[in-house]
């Protein structure tokens, strides 16, 4: 593979930007995700209380984020690369260069558990307490947007549809070809096709009755799914609500991660991100490259290949015991054996994002607890499968990390257990799992799957905790243009 | 579950109040307190709050207690033994319309007299305190040194620690589903199947407050009523203080992890019982707060979440015992219970304990519309309280 990641059929037209003050080059077309992975920069961002690097791995999106233009918390896999763009890496104090923060990763992690921040030896209300928590707020909030330029308003869309198709990818169009009336498709994807046509690009002729809208997320269904509100991956550009007679949720499903020490690296990848790098943009994901999954997750390594990828193998997820690495993926111990590769791909175990399907059916008093989804909303394609089940090891690693965003580890979540706490609402208050930009998927699935190996129970014995809309899909400037295309209930 | 048959208190509902008068029973020598909650810790409205305190009200009844609260949380980590990261960061009512400068010149004089840190601030001089907000929107806004914040994710954890720690049995999971009367008092509950007969019942439900009167076929003079919030991405400290716009019935603030934090209620909004949220709140409450604070236009929405407030026709809380039935008590009609906790936590605790009622307590009894006698409060961001009238 000359020149790096870049694959024979990568674009050759290249677009300069800077990264973290340096001026490095992608090639048009490319998101700036692509561009740095592509520029062999696996390190995008790095975690809040370990400081440890993340990178992008289609599941945990703190590592996809970084400042683009003074604007924070972009999501740099959403994001089309333009020449001059100037890239600055979050969460680093002064500067991501000169970077005090780093310090942090000596802290032993014990010390930094959830919790941490109203300490044993500081336990009132004294001027001390409030020192150490105005210098905690600054280091927790990442970027400073006081100066930041006030963004237009920018009014909402009102759309009226019979039917409203979630997701591009084969299940949508199908769907949406076969629905009677108006209909509307919305996905986050650029074009339609999904995963899947970007390989065997066939162009789709779609009837005068179907409108598509791309890199837009629908984020939440709300009045037992009469009511939908949707937002552009673009700031800049307007949100809307879409009243839909019925909604047909082709969402397809998402990999996994792996429930083992090291899946928090950057070159730990879910099959989409991998794929996208290496179908859209010409960037192989890595040099040598492992995929681990359940049975299906073979078409992921067969394809990856016939893009010029390097697989190395295809093992079965439940082999993989751990994933090794200081700053990024070194290799991966697989029956006690250590393979050496820079990238892990992960395709299997596969489930269906449930958020929206969850706020569809979902009611309760004391509890909002998952219902039927009401007779209007219907799941299609690779959604209506069944989830698979994770493999956790029966003794896990106490390592692993359940939820890197807000990095917690198992072994945070196993005292917890010991000490009595089980239900998962309890357990996520306590520790902030699923609390950061992913809000629970994929990281409350593996959260129920370390207690379970922990407690002996079967996973999904009880409920994950509630799943809620809009998951950084909106900006408030977005939001407030809506504020007047919905009703107050009267 | 190991309940016990027979126990001298029992407080129905382990949110803020239940846990905190537990506590303060303890702390008088009660050493016969049984805490049962139908649910999950932090589960109800002291898990979805917006953590915002003040003493500040305009009214003597509210202030009087209210500012008794703040008295509280200013040694509450010490008495607890744990800390509940009370911050007095500072609270700005921000006043827009003419009517409410005027309430706020009201309030201001009840501050002076109750001694309460105050301060009737110009736009200007607030903008000095407050520099992100645009200060030509706003008329002026009163400035409430020890107001702030209390994460209710430590005070909560402080609370049941303090209990664990006196060893006072706390039952999450326990929903009560009976109560008993004998001879005009109530004389002990179920739960499920299981008896606990107990000489004083206190009823700290929050929205579930009026199910449980009920089930002592008795009423009281407050509903739940559903109100949204919703928390943003994680951001260095744009905004320091407590907030609370009263025009616009919108409260927020930033908690230490630099995600701001808030909600809007809306004039006339019928009250549901489900815990749903909405696709209509979070856009009012989102062109609410970039209107004042126009840096926060491309932060991106994290997470919305309903919870009750448990409004009666003041929106006051319910203090003290039932009018109608004797050993039932009430601490409910919470619509600032996080703000009012430890305060009401304290006053009820000494009430049980000592038989004598305190009179910042006495004026929110349960049967004070009754006696004609509401505390009324014009510097309350509650709309709920008329709407349940």
């Amino acid at each position: 593979m000359p020149g790096g990641l870049r694959l024979a059929h990568a674009s050759d037209n290249k677009v300069g930007f800077r990264w973290n003050g340096s001026l490095l080059h992608g090639r048009k077309g490319d998101s700036i995700a692509a561009a740095l992975h592509g520029a062999g920069i696996k390190t995008l961002a790095h975690s809040r209380k370990f400081h440890a690097p993340r990178g992008l791995s289609g599941s945990f999106v703190a590592g996809q984020l970084a400042q683009v233009e003074g604007t924070p918390h972009v999501r740099l896999d959403q994001t089309w690369l333009r020449e001059g763009v100037n890239v600055v890496s979050q969460h680093s104090w002064p500067s991501p260069r000169f970077d005090v923060l780093s310090l942090s990763n000596l802290i032993p992690r014990k010390w930094l558990r959830a919790g941490f921040e109203n300490p044993r030896f500081i336990r009132d209300g004294t001027r001390l307490w409030h020192l150490w928590e105005k210098a905690l707020w600054h280091v927790a909030g990442e970027v400073d947007i006081s100066r930041n330029p006030h963004g237009k308003q920018v009014e909402g869309l009102r759309i009226d549809v019979d039917v409203l198709v979630i997701g591009g990818g084969p299940a949508g169009i199908a769907a949406a070809l076969a629905a009677k009336g108006n209909v509307l498709m919305v996905t986050r994807g650029r074009d339609l096709g999904g995963a899947v046509w970007e390989t065997h690009a066939k162009p789709v002729e779609l009837p005068k009755n179907i409108t598509v809208r791309t890199e837009h997320e629908v984020f939440g269904l709300f009045k037992n799914g009469r009511v939908a509100l949707s937002a552009p991956t673009a700031a800049d550009r307007p949100a809307a609500v879409i009243h839909a007679k019925s909604v047909v949720l082709a969402i397809g499903k998402r990999s996994m991660p792996p429930p083992v020490a090291g899946a928090d690296l950057p070159g730990v990848m879910d099959p989409h991100m991998a794929h996208h790098l290496a179908a859209r943009h010409g960037v192989a994901p890595g040099q040598n490259i492992l995929v681990v999954g359940t049975a299906q997750g073979r078409a992921v390594a067969r394809g990856l290949k016939a893009l010029g990828c390097n697989v190395v193998d295809f093992v079965d997820a439940a082999r993989l015991t751990k994933i090794t690495g200081r700053k990024c993926v070194e290799g991966a111990i697989i029956d006690g054996r250590t393979i050496r590769v820079d990238c892990i791909v992960h395709a299997g175990p596969y489930k269906t994002d449930p958020s929206l399907g969850f706020q569809a059916g979902a009611d309760g008093d004391l509890r909002l607890l998952a219902g039927d989804m009401p007779s209007n909303v219907t799941l299609s394609g690779f959604a209506t499968t069944p989830d698979e089940r994770i493999t956790v090891s029966q003794k896990p690693d106490r390592k692993a990390l359940v939820c890197p965003c807000m990095d917690v580890t198992a072994d945070e979540v196993f005292d917890l257990l010991d000490a009595g706490t089980t239900h998962l609402e309890e357990l996520k208050r306590l520790t902030t799992c699923g609390m950061g930009p992913c809000q629970g998927f994929p990281c409350w699935f593996t959260l129920d799957a370390f207690c379970a190996a922990h407690t002996g129970e079967q996973q999904e014995n009880q409920p994950l905790p509630t799943f809620r809309p809009p998951r950084r899909a909106l900006t408030f400037g977005q939001a407030a243009g809506l504020s007047d295309l919905t009703e107050v209930d009267k | 579950m190991n309940l016990p048959k027979q126990t001298g208190i029992v407080i129905i509902g382990a949110g803020i109040q239940g846990l905190l008068l537990a506590a303060f029973l303890h702390e008088l020598g009660r050493r016969d307190v049984l805490v049962l909650d139908a649910g999950y810790w932090e589960g109800g409205a002291s898990g979805r709050n917006g953590t915002l305190v003040r003493g500040g009200f305009s009214s003597p009844e509210w202030a009087g207690l209210f500012q008794h609260s703040i008295d509280q949380w200013k040694t509450l980590s010490r008495r607890l033994g744990h800390n509940v990261m009370y911050t007095p960061r500072g609270y700005a009512i921000i006043a827009e319309s003419e009517q409410s400068v005027d309430m706020l010149r009201t309030a201001s004089k009840t501050h002076q007299s109750f001694s309460i840190p105050s301060t009737l601030m110009t736009p200007d001089a607030l903008s000095k305190k407050i520099p992100a907000l645009d200060a030509n929107r706003i008329s002026a806004a009163i400035y409430l040194d020890d107001g702030g914040t209390v994460p209710h994710h430590a005070v909560m954890k402080a609370a049941l620690r303090a209990c664990q720690d006196k060893a006072v049995p706390v039952h999450y999971g326990a929903a009560v589903t009976a109560v008993e009367r004998t001879d005009g008092r109530v004389s002990g509950v179920w739960v499920g199947d299981h008896h606990v007969k107990a000489e004083l019942t206190v009823v700290a439900a929050g929205g579930q407050s009026g199910d449980i009167a009920q089930m002592a076929s008795v009423e009281i003079e407050a509903s739940p009523f559903r109100i949204e919030a919703c928390a943003s991405e994680p951001v260095r400290p744009l905004i320091q203080q407590a907030i609370a716009l009263v025009d616009r019935m919108t409260y927020l603030h930033q908690t230490a992890r630099g995600e701001i934090v808030g909600g809007t209620e809306l004039r006339g909004e019928t009250a549901k019982r489900n815990l749903k949220s909405s696709e209509y709140v979070i856009p009012r409450y989102a062109r609410n707060v970039v209107e004042i604070f126009p840096q926060t236009h491309d932060l991106r929405i994290l997470r919305q979440w309903a919870g009750y407030l448990h409004p009666a026709p003041d929106g006051g809380p319910l203090l003290g015992p039932h009018p109608d039935v004797e050993s039932l008590w009430f601490t409910a009609g919470w619509t600032y219970g996080i703000a009012g906790g430890p305060g009401a936590a304290d006053l009820l605790s000494r009430a049980i304990v000592s038989g004598v009622t305190d009179t910042r307590m006495a004026c929110f009894s349960v049967d004070r519309f009754r006696r004609g006698k509401p505390c009324i409060e014009a510097s309350a961001v509650i709309d709920s309280a008329s709407s349940a009238a």
